[in-house]
């Protein structure tokens, strides 16, 4: 059977396979993206509560996605819930440090100015200094977005969701005839999603982003 | 040239360093000492209550010092031998990409790098075991393959970010241009290549647990056995001592960024 008749003759699978990679991605990501920024909201002003949230995460970072997921068996047992919580903690980094530096980057004469035009503190964050970090957010938001899409392939072997199923039943039936499609369909499909998700990025941002910071 | 400069254009796997002052120096090398402390301590934990498990005769077969030692080897021959490989193929490149000569080639190595990391670990190595068959040089192949790209972007990026102005001195002084590539351009990338670099062996690590899917051993055998036999205790062991090496990898690479960062920066 060649790749594609594979493909045709197994659509619906893939299909399905595809929507719940998405989607666990998906769910990750709003988790993380709330605790990501509210952290970042809440530490941006103090840097040693920054710099702990940060050192934290990029703790996190460093565990090996494999080990975490063993880890999180004894705890979490098998399927979605072990797979949502550690593609969360994986994506906390990008997004916490992108607030922070994004937050502190705001010109001080702009607030300033704000202050000045008696906006209230809070009405300064929200209307000039989140649109304000807001495209550097987001970048963290894609960036995060991009790497858990390829660790949630792993996440397969905890009996997750998604595209690492077809890729281990190509491991698992070694030598036989479509090993090699179910591999290749598994991976093409991470792929796939990833650009995808990063063209949803670029319209989002465009979309998003303040005007004013287009213009220059 | 600021901090904030360097991390920028590292994008992940850069820290913000404070000055250096003598406060700062004391909690730098404080927070060097406190890696491999808390290792000893997790370990000494994990010893001790794996010592007081009474363990059946699979979990036997796993949890003893030879298993142990051999998957341990294996794991750290993988990451090193990669990561060698890795400094070998993709500094020099990086150099060579870095050229004004080879401007045209940057776009092309950053959609690359950006292209290689949406391609997922586990699905390569998979493939390359289908194609290629099973064992240590495949699982090798891909590991040197997936941390080679980031590197190389590093690199690139590294020297490109030297101040021209510093690059223009250099020659006004009459140094050559390979001079000038090893004396200022090379050092002043040092910081963002090394964080590249850091960031591929942490990530040679956990991939390289990978490496059990296709027979080449390492401690993801560990990870594999105790969920296939559903023994919490070798699931464990296995996933506890990889985050040990992943921490330690990364504290070792923190180390040598602290110590070859040009005495000029930071």
């Amino acid at each position: 059977m060649t790749f594609t008749e594979y493909v045709q003759s197994r659509s619906d699978e893939l299909t399905q396979a595809f929507g719940q990679h998405a989607l666990v991605v998906a769910a990750s990501m709003a988790i993380a993206t709330v605790l990501g920024v509210g952290i970042g909201l809440i530490t941006w002003r103090r840097p040693r509560l920054s710099g702990l949230a940060i050192g934290m995460s990029s703790g996190f970072l460093t565990i090996p996605s494999f080990a975490l997921l063993g880890l999180l068996i004894p705890v979490l047992g098998l399927g979605w819930t072990p797979t949502v919580f550690a593609l969360t903690l994986y994506s906390l980094l990008p997004i916490i440090r992108n607030t922070v530096v994004g937050l502190r980057g705001v010109d001080a004469a702009i607030v300033e100015a704000g202050r000045g035009m008696g906006m209230s503190s809070f009405r300064v964050l929200w209307r000039v200094q989140l649109p304000l970090a807001w495209p550097l957010i987001l970048t963290g938001i894609r960036v995060s977005t991009q790497m858990i899409i390829g660790i949630a392939a792993i996440a397969s072997y905890v009996a997750g969701p998604g595209l690492g199923n077809q890729i281990l039943d190509g491991l698992s039936r070694l030598g036989s005839a479509n090993s090699l499609n179910e591999a290749l369909a598994g991976t093409l499909g991470v792929v796939i999603l990833a650009l995808l998700c990063d063209l949803f990025f670029l319209i989002v941002r465009r979309l998003t982003s303040s005007r004013g910071l287009r213009v220059r | 040239m600021s901090a904030d400069v360097l991390t920028g254009t590292a994008a992940i796997g850069g820290e913000v360093y404070g000055g250096p002052s003598l406060r700062g120096r004391t909690r730098a090398l404080l927070r060097h000492l406190g890696t491999p402390v808390a290792i000893a301590v997790v370990l000494g934990a994990l010893y001790l209550w794996v010592h007081g498990l009474k363990l059946d005769s699979i979990e036997q077969r796993t949890l003893n010092y030879t298993y142990i030692h051999d998957r341990v080897i294996e794991h750290v021959k993988l990451t090193v031998v990669a990561t060698l490989l890795v400094i070998v193929i993709a500094i020099p490149l990086g150099v060579l990409v870095s050229r004004p000569k080879a401007r045209w080639v940057s776009p092309i190595v950053l959609g690359l790098s950006n292209l290689g990391q949406a391609i997922p670990s586990i699905g390569l190595l998979v493939l390359l075991t289908i194609k290629f068959g099973v064992g240590f040089k495949i699982a090798m192949f891909g590991l040197v393959a997936y941390a080679v790209l980031p590197v190389l972007r590093n690199t690139m990026v590294g020297i490109q970010q030297v101040d021209p102005f510093l690059v223009e001195a250099a020659r006004g002084m009459g140094m050559t241009r390979r001079q000038v590539l090893v004396s200022v351009e090379l050092r002043l990338a040092v910081p963002v290549i090394l964080a590249g670099l850091r960031t591929a062996l942490v990530l040679t690590v956990g991939v390289a647990t990978l490496a059990a899917f296709v027979n080449a051993g390492g401690l993801g055998e560990m990870i594999v056995n105790g969920i296939k036999l559903s023994r919490h205790p070798v699931l464990i062991t296995g996933s506890v001592l990889t985050c040990c090496i992943a921490f330690l990898v990364d504290w070792l690479g923190n180390l040598v960024e602290d110590l070859l960062r040009p005495r000029g920066l930071s």
